[in-house]
């Protein structure tokens, strides 16, 4: 196992390269005229004839690919991913500053995933081909089938304008004064666990509040992937010998399905988990932008919108990385899970 | 611990079910879009910026209330004119007496070496794309502080060189160009602005009758600066042999990107930059006396549904509603919605004479129904019928729900040169088509055309002139088509300024309430938006209007420019030169609480100054 | 044999309550897609997807006779949401078919050649992986600008890696079968191979795959055009007519039928092609065989 976590590893420079090279060359089809329009903001910028063309050369972005990309690399050897200008401060800190808000967001919203998704899974596989199970599936499936943006912006509509209990952004206003002061100790950026080890749960409480709109809409668009994922692998262990045998001895449904089936069900369902944590990371740009909350996906569709170069090149190294390694994680403790899977 | 955790969630549940008065009685709270770009007043260009620029610097002077034409002294005790012996030499030399007992934020003294230092920073400055221009125009009549030192090494040297031959490899100036770079600063900008006294001076190459709005209060670039700090935090240390060092440095590489220490009413706490956010505090020691509000906060929320839920909560006081949406928050209780307020920007189209070479957007090139030629637009009647096949009315009714005026050329309303008798161009199908009949010996009725016009997504505006024109020529012969067709900003900005568009929407928004500032930007052959009308025009355009533009720009006397401007724009208005499409009015929607808001066109954003609340 | 697998499966398909509604859902836009001509006459035949301007303002309005589904953006939201159908097919069919395609051959080769070859393509496909789909999609559609053709472009550019991989392991898989190993020994041709005996014995899963992925390939369209950087405005696509809505969302009585007509039809889209996606997989997945 060693071994292949090994072999992994090794192989993260050469996809983060591959990564790299891939986005260069995409924004390189865009030439230097375009490329300039990130650091202008409008026609005022040529109100002196031929600035422009002093921005670009400024900026070296008329170089050629191999000279741009020698000079970047050389950049982030040195630690510097360069200056974003969608950001307003260095890639590094821009990403770095702005990812704790999606992470915190994103492992909220599989609390709920996870384990309302095995619930729902577990009743459908047991009520298997009866409306009950019907009934999931098309609800969670018509889940599945929303545009995320829809079904924030709905959220928004009944929970904040007509009910006023889930307003959108991050915090209150009284509370980012408590969270911005001196007395309050950032742990971790994230303010749901910052906020109960400095033991303001009035903090706590109103954070809560601004997660839930976007919490709901993101579990409900994905409940239908592990309600899938249970019920099969549910399905499947229900067929083996053992829980024929423990029903044939006349064990009641509830034990067999609680103590017997359930645990051997939820291997997969743990790894999917893990999967979905890494796809939400990287999934959250719509509903960052919907609920007006920070976060690295709003950052990064900025960026892109924008031709925010270095932000984008840094933006898809630090998911790179994200991905590469949460998969490995994943991976690795399938494999230790689950004594069948043998790592290659 | 519980207990504190039980009170604490109690007035957490009252204090989200009971509707406080005034929702944060001593704070500001501004949902707009977009965010500043950059804080340092010599590179900030952009409503935003100067918005925070606005309330934590001072500049000499400011103007008075809502007007746009008379000034109130600020740093400077007086507002220089000829009657008070301020502006002398016919209009060469400027003085300003420099008010005592100001204080920076870090409570320094504000003195005439703080105000000499500032302007000559920026001008050293002077970063690519940035504001600087306008000041170094006033001063010595050229665009870029680079083509100051570079006249300068002509005169000494005889050669005309670019000003990067002056730099050696590893940046610093070859050892026989030294010495006129130092020239450049001892001999050229130090007595540009000297400090005589209490008071500060001003010596300008020629007169230059805008500079009083360059200086005026709105005008980030002229902040003045606290020259002990700046020095210390790393910026041009006053010397005339370092100056090209700190000159056109990359935006982040500013170390004012995101610190100030101004004179101004508000300081600034946090540029919070995850979340948009701006936040300002009260300074107490302001030298007119303390804002009645102790914080201010900017807050870049670009979703509308969002923005425009949180004014309806209170959660905001004040919020930015694009005109097309000015339905939904008219008759929202506890929220004022004004209407109809003047700016100073125009939106028009305006054709290219010379369509560059290589371009898509012209179809075959050719007269041949399937394009149009190159110089497509240098027949008068071509131009004649666009600018009559368009309904202006119904666009301002309809489009822009009513916000927005016309104007008979490129220049708003309220300004100097401004007359509301010159004529407007008539929404004229008939005129159009006779115009189009005759055009190119009539091959363009016979033969049809076809080219494209573009315009940014994201502007609605803009899309639906376009496909105004496009209805209206098209319905005029079949054989007639145009294409509408969106493309991103970047894509837009890179096509226009290339002359790859046979015609292009823009819009202008004003630096200085002055005519030059739109006369020259659209109508002289070095204007900016004279060179993507192609060559072809900038050569009509040197020898029926330069001149004349030029000459209104070095006159003094109000009466005599207002004449000279009237003759600009008829000529420009009988050549159907462009299509004002409108003057955009512009809508306020804040809270009734908020009180002490008034209307300058010239102002970047707001005055948290003038502002208080209560019931 | 085979005949017999496939009267049980289409038995199986029939039997599922919602996998019926998925081809009834499905047969109903096929209508509406082939029909549309008649159903909203163009009025420029020669660009059907433009939905014609209704009036200059851009204020919207409820349904009226003339436009039953009511006005946004200047534009009138049932020729939207009728033409919109085709679009929404052409998106789902040429993506997901495309990237299908393009993965079938990737994973082919690199399953049945192996080595080194298996070796350059896997990790081609694990760089092209390693970017999220949404975030890569969008900054390819910037570089290449608007337009419907290159938000399609960039999704088949970052689409294809899913296949290639399910194809790869399928293959090797089959690579071990008997009459695999027999086709070689016989000297037939490795090309003949891969057409003849493997990829018909894959070809399941990547239906199912496409499938389930036509659905998501709307909603990611839809996405990208909320976000500005989707279709043309005015282009028949329910992406564009739901993201005119976008800032009329809070006034209920004047966005209702701007998210409602075309949100709907989009979900409805989404939701058929997923539970018919569902149903096959349920049929398809050897798992749960039994």
């Amino acid at each position: 196992m060693i071994a292949y976590i090994i072999r992994r590893l090794l192989l993260l420079p050469l996809i983060l390269f591959g990564v790299t090279i891939l986005i260069f060359g995409m924004l390189e089809l865009l030439g230097p005229e375009k490329l300039v329009s990130a650091y202008i903001r409008g026609p005022e910028a040529e109100k002196v004839a031929g600035a422009t063309q002093k921005i670009i050369e400024k900026y070296g972005l008329d170089k050629p690919l191999p000279v741009k990309y020698e000079r970047w690399l050389g950049n982030v050897l040195k630690g510097d991913l360069g200056w974003s200008l969608v950001g307003k401060q260095p890639v590094l800190s821009a990403i770095l500053s702005r990812f704790p808000y999606t992470l915190e967001l994103a492992l909220w919203a599989i609390i709920p995933v996870v384990f309302v998704g095995i619930w729902l899974g577990i009743i459908s596989a047991v009520h298997h081909n009866k409306f009950l199970d019907h009934f999931l599936r098309v609800f969670a499936i018509i889940g599945w089938s929303f545009p995320d943006f829809v079904f924030g912006l709905f959220m928004i509509l009944i929970f904040y304008t007509q009910l006023g209990w889930f307003p959108p952004g991050y915090l209150s206003f009284d509370m980012e004064r408590v969270v911005t002061s001196s007395q309050f100790v950032n742990y971790t950026k994230m303010v749901t666990i910052d906020s109960i080890l400095n033991l303001r749960f009035d903090v706590f409480l109103d954070a809560l509040r601004h997660l839930i709109a976007p919490v709901i809409t993101l579990a409900y668009l994905w409940w239908a992937y592990i309600l899938r994922i249970t019920r099969s692998s549910m399905l499947e262990v229900l067929r083996k010998e053992y829980i024929r045998t423990a029903r044939a001895k006349g064990l009641s449904e509830d034990v067999v399905i609680n103590k017997h089936a359930r645990r051997n069900a939820l291997i997969p369902v743990a790894t999917v988990s893990g999967q979905m944590i890494i796809a939400l990371l990287a999934g959250t740009v719509i509903i960052e932008s919907v609920f007006n909350r920070p976060g690295l996906g709003r950052f990064v569709a900025m960026a892109a919108t924008q031709l925010d170069y270095m932000s984008i090149i840094g933006g898809a190294l630090f998911y790179s990385i994200l991905l590469v390694l949460g998969n490995l994680i994943v991976d690795v403790s399938y494999a230790l899970i689950d004594p069948r899977i043998r790592l290659q | 611990m519980w207990r504190k955790f039980l009170i604490l969630s109690v007035v957490l549940v009252i204090s989200i079910f009971s509707f406080a008065a005034v929702k944060n009685p001593d704070t500001v709270i501004v949902a707009t879009i977009g965010e500043a770009d950059t804080l340092d007043p010599h590179f900030a260009y952009d409503t935003a910026s100067g918005e925070v620029l606005f309330n934590t610097y001072d500049c000499l002077i400011q103007y008075k209330g809502e007007s746009i034409k008379e000034f109130e002294p600020r740093i400077s005790t007086a507002v220089p004119s000829v009657e008070n012996g301020l502006i002398k030499d016919d209009g060469k030399t400027y003085v300003f007496p420099i008010r005592k007992g100001v204080k920076f934020h870090n409570g320094n003294d504000l003195t005439p070496e703080d105000v000499e230092y500032s302007f000559e920073r920026g001008i050293l400055f002077d970063p690519a794309g940035g504001p600087m221009w306008m000041i170094i125009e006033a001063l010595f009549g050229e665009y870029t502080w680079e083509d100051v030192v570079m006249n300068h090494v002509k005169l000494r040297t005889g050669k005309d060189m670019a000003y990067s031959d002056l730099f050696a490899e590893n940046g610093e100036p070859k050892p026989e160009y030294a010495k006129y770079l130092m020239e450049a600063y001892r001999d050229i900008l130090d007595p540009a602005i000297e400090v005589e006294g209490d008071n500060v001076v001003f010596h300008l190459v020629r007169p230059f009758a805008p500079i009083l709005y360059i200086l005026a209060q709105g005008s980030s670039w002229s902040s003045i600066l606290d020259k002990e700090t700046c020095i210390e935090k790393g910026l041009w240390d006053g010397k005339a042999d370092t100056w090209w060092k700190y000159h056109d440095l990359p935006k982040e590489e500013s170390p004012l990107y995101a610190f100030e220490n101004g004179s101004g009413p508000f300081k600034l706490v946090e540029w919070n930059r995850e979340q948009q956010k701006v936040i300002l505090e009260r300074f107490d020691d302001y030298w007119n006396g303390p804002a009645k509000i102790k914080r201010a906060i900017i807050w870049g929320i670009d979703e509308f549904s969002t923005r425009k839920a949180m004014l309806e909560k209170g959660d905001v006081d004040v919020c930015y509603v694009p005109a097309q949406y000015l339905s939904q928050v008219e008759g929202m209780p506890g929220v004022t919605v004004k209407k109809g307020l003047p700016t100073v920007s125009i939106t028009s189209l305006h054709f290219n004479w010379t369509v560059a070479e290589g371009s898509e957007y012209i179809g075959s090139g050719k007269l041949d129904g399937n394009g149009v030629p190159r110089d497509f637009f240098t027949d008068i009647n071509v131009r004649k019928a666009f600018v009559h096949a368009f309904n202006y009315d119904a666009f301002i009714e309809d489009v822009l729900n009513g916000m927005g005026e016309r104007v008979p050329s490129d220049l708003p309303t309220g300004f100097l040169g401004y007359n509301p008798d010159l004529p407007l161009y008539k929404f004229d199908l008939k005129a159009a088509k006779a115009a189009l009949q005759q055009a190119w010996n009539g091959e363009v009725w016979t033969k049809g055309f076809k080219m494209s016009l573009l315009y940014n997504t994201g502007n609605e505006a803009r899309q639906t002139a376009a496909e105004m024109l496009k209805y209206y020529i098209e319905s005029l012969n079949p054989k007639f088509k145009i294409e509408v067709q969106g493309v991103q900003w970047p894509n837009y900005l890179s096509a226009y300024k290339r002359g790859l568009l046979p015609a292009f929407i823009i819009g202008w928004l004003a630096d200085y309430p002055d005519p030059h500032n739109f006369i020259f930007t659209y109508y002289h052959s070095q204007g900016v938006y004279g060179g993507p009308q192609g060559e072809a025009y900038k050569e009509w355009a040197r020898e029926n209007l330069d001149a004349l533009i030029e000459q209104a720009v070095q006159e003094i006397d109000p009466a005599k420019r207002q004449a000279l401007y009237e003759e600009i724009q008829k000529i420009a208005i009988e050549n159907y030169i462009g299509m004002p499409l409108y003057q955009p009015l512009a809508i306020r929607v804040q809270r009734d609480w908020l009180k002490g808001w008034y209307r300058n066109p010239m102002r970047p954003g707001e005055d948290f100054y003038a502002y208080w609340k209560e019931e | 044999m085979l005949r017999d697998e496939i009267k049980k499966n289409t038995k199986k398909f029939f039997k599922n309550p919602t996998a019926v509604l998925g081809l009834f859902l499905l047969v109903f836009f096929i209508i509406i897609a082939l029909f549309a001509p008649l159903i909203a006459p163009p009025k420029d035949p020669n660009n059907p997807y433009r939905i014609p301007i209704a009036t200059w303002s851009l204020e919207p309005k409820p349904p009226s006779p003339e436009h039953p589904f009511g006005v946004i953006g200047q534009r009138d939201i049932f020729y939207g949401v009728i033409w919109g159908t085709r679009t929404a097919f052409r998106i789902g069919l040429i993506v997901a078919g495309i990237s299908a395609i393009i993965g079938i051959i990737m994973g082919s080769l690199s399953g049945y050649f192996g080595g080194w070859i298996d070796e350059v393509l896997m990790r081609i496909t694990d760089i092209f992986m390693s970017l999220p789909f949404l975030v890569a999609a969008m900054v390819l559609t910037t570089v290449l600008g608007k337009g419907l053709d290159k938000v399609m472009i960039a999704m088949i550019v970052f689409g294809w890696m899913g296949t290639a991989r399910l194809i790869r392991g399928n293959i090797l898989q089959v690579k071990e079968e008997q009459y695999v190993l027999a086709a070689k020994a016989l000297g037939v041709r490795d090309s003949l191979i891969i057409l003849k005996h493997v990829i018909p014995n894959t070809i399941f899963p990547v239906i199912v795959q496409v499938s389930m992925r036509m659905g998501s390939l709307v909603i990611t369209a839809a996405a990208l055009s909320f976000l500005g950087l989707g279709a043309e405005p005015g282009y028949a696509d329910w992406g564009t007519l739901l993201s005119y809505s976008r800032n009329w969302l809070t006034q209920f009585d004047k966005a209702w039928f701007s998210i409602v007509y075309p949100g709907v039809a989009m979900v409805l889209f989404v939701l058929a092609w997923n539970l018919v996606g569902d149903a096959l997989r349920d049929i398809f997945d050897p798992r749960l065989r039994g």
